[in-house]
């Protein structure tokens, strides 16, 4: 079976495809708002590489990166009971908080002119190659890869420079040249369909 | 105007809103049920971006993040259906004004006034500017949540429109004007309180500058937007739009 076919979402999809150790997290992630402390260090283990990835990313600083990871991974152990299962898994839960962290992080550091700046200065860089330090061909990110790829270049530029880069629809309206209604259009109809791609779900 | 706020879907799920239109959105998705399930699998969606971000972390994060939870008492279970009622609840006092500060593009205020504070203090400590743009995001959110909070909008003599909306119990008013003509070279939009006739500057605004705070509206029973020369005058010259505070 070539590597397309197993990319493409499907009940009898192989199981190393699905997000990564999703059940794994959402046990841990459950014992963890019970006061579990071991399972915290085993949860700990299995995002804490992803969580400080995701930060340093859209800090591109890596020492405000660890101080902003360790508050997202403090904060998952004060606030793990408010998880809720039928909104999405334990990983989605626990980066959501991650990427709000950071972009607030970023926004209050920051002054949007320079970070539009930035932006713009690097803007030839394709987006989602910058910071991944370790080059690991993991099947989930040649997913997440290949998927992004699948989009159209306005719809992939919209959501990486909002998700990797911080940046608000405003100031991807700016960098891009595009006009908001456009953009905020581009951000959700490239989401459905990154969704579709990934076979993302929620109970 | 559910549809167009509900636009903001995807950028919601990357968090690139800013505060108003996230508290905004959150709301609208309170009430809605199929918004919300669209909503929770595009966060689920974006959070999948994080599987292309590895990076091992320091090596004393592990022993500090676990000694840290140690010390650090967690929410009881039950935080979340508080939680739930909390949103309930600010849902309904929002339910008067938010339908119709969004259909005005008010919601983009906040934002706006933050990037023209940040734009304008750039070469001072960025540190005392973001801090000033939050205050000044902040006192307009309050302006708009505030439970008198009345919007009233006309349209320009020029083109555009001018919209205000005042609170009486927080003594202030928010004012934006959408789409109305650039002023020009040396010159400039300026604001006015009206008493009775008589006519108080309110503040120039500044190049690009389309929403402001009005701090002290006393005893106003309008607002006027002006074309005047830069830098501002005592009296109007030329008056594009006045709104009637009664």
């Amino acid at each position: 079976m070539g590597d397309r076919a197993r990319w493409e979402p499907g009940p009898d999809r192989p199981r190393a495809v699905d997000a990564p150790h999703a059940d794994d997290a959402d046990v841990l992630l459950r014992a963890v708002a019970r006061g579990d402390e071991s399972a915290f260090a085993r949860l700990y283990d299995l995002v804490a590489a992803r969580v400080f990835g995701l930060v340093r990313r859209v800090l591109r600083d890596p020492a405000q990166a660890e101080e902003v990871t360790q508050e997202v991974l403090v904060e998952i152990w004060r606030t793990a009971a408010r998880f809720d299962p039928t909104r999405g898994s334990a990983t989605s839960w626990m980066f959501t908080i991650a990427h709000r962290r950071a972009v607030d992080r970023v926004r209050a550091e920051q002054a949007a002119a320079d970070r539009v700046r930035r932006a713009a200065a690097s803007a030839a860089d394709t987006p989602y190659d910058e910071v991944v330090e370790r080059a690991t061909a993991r099947l989930e990110q040649q997913q997440v890869r290949h998927c992004l790829d699948a989009l159209t270049e306005l719809q992939r530029e919209a959501i990486t420079l909002a998700y990797y880069g911080g940046y608000t629809y405003r100031e991807v309206a700016e960098l891009l040249d595009a006009g908001l209604p456009t953009v905020k259009t581009r951000m959700r109809d490239g989401l459905i369909r990154l969704r579709d791609c990934l076979g993302v779900s929620v109970a | 105007m559910t549809d167009d706020i509900h636009t903001l879907a995807g950028a919601y799920a990357l968090d690139a809103v800013n505060d108003i239109e996230r508290a905004a959105f959150t709301r609208h998705v309170a009430g809605c049920e199929s918004c919300a399930q669209e909503v929770a699998e595009l966060r689920a969606t974006a959070a999948r971006l994080a599987d292309a971000t590895w990076s091992a972390p320091p090596p004393g994060m592990r022993a500090a993040v676990l000694a840290r939870a140690t010390r650090t008492r967690q929410e009881a279970p039950g935080a979340r259906e508080r939680d739930r009622t909390a949103v309930a609840a600010a849902q309904r006092r929002w339910r008067r004004w938010t339908a119709a500060a969004v259909a005005a593009g008010i919601i983009a205020v906040g934002g706006a006034a933050a990037s023209y504070a940040i734009q304008e203090q750039r070469v001072r400590d960025e540190r005392a500017a973001a801090e000033e743009a939050r205050a000044e995001a902040a006192a307009i959110q309050d302006v708009l949540r505030a439970p008198d909070a009345t919007l009233r909008r006309h349209a320009a003599s020029t083109s555009g429109t001018v919209t205000v909306v005042d609170a009486p119990s927080r003594d202030a008013a928010v004012v934006l004007l959408d789409a109305l003509p650039t002023p020009g070279a040396h010159k400039a939009y300026q604001l006015w309180l009206g008493h009775g006739g008589a006519m108080t500057s309110a503040g120039v605004l500044a190049a690009g500058q389309t929403s402001a705070l009005i701090p002290r509206l006393g005893n106003a029973d309008a607002v006027g937007v002006s074309l005047e020369p830069a830098g501002g005058s005592a009296q109007p010259t030329d008056v594009v739009g006045l709104v009637a505070l009664t």
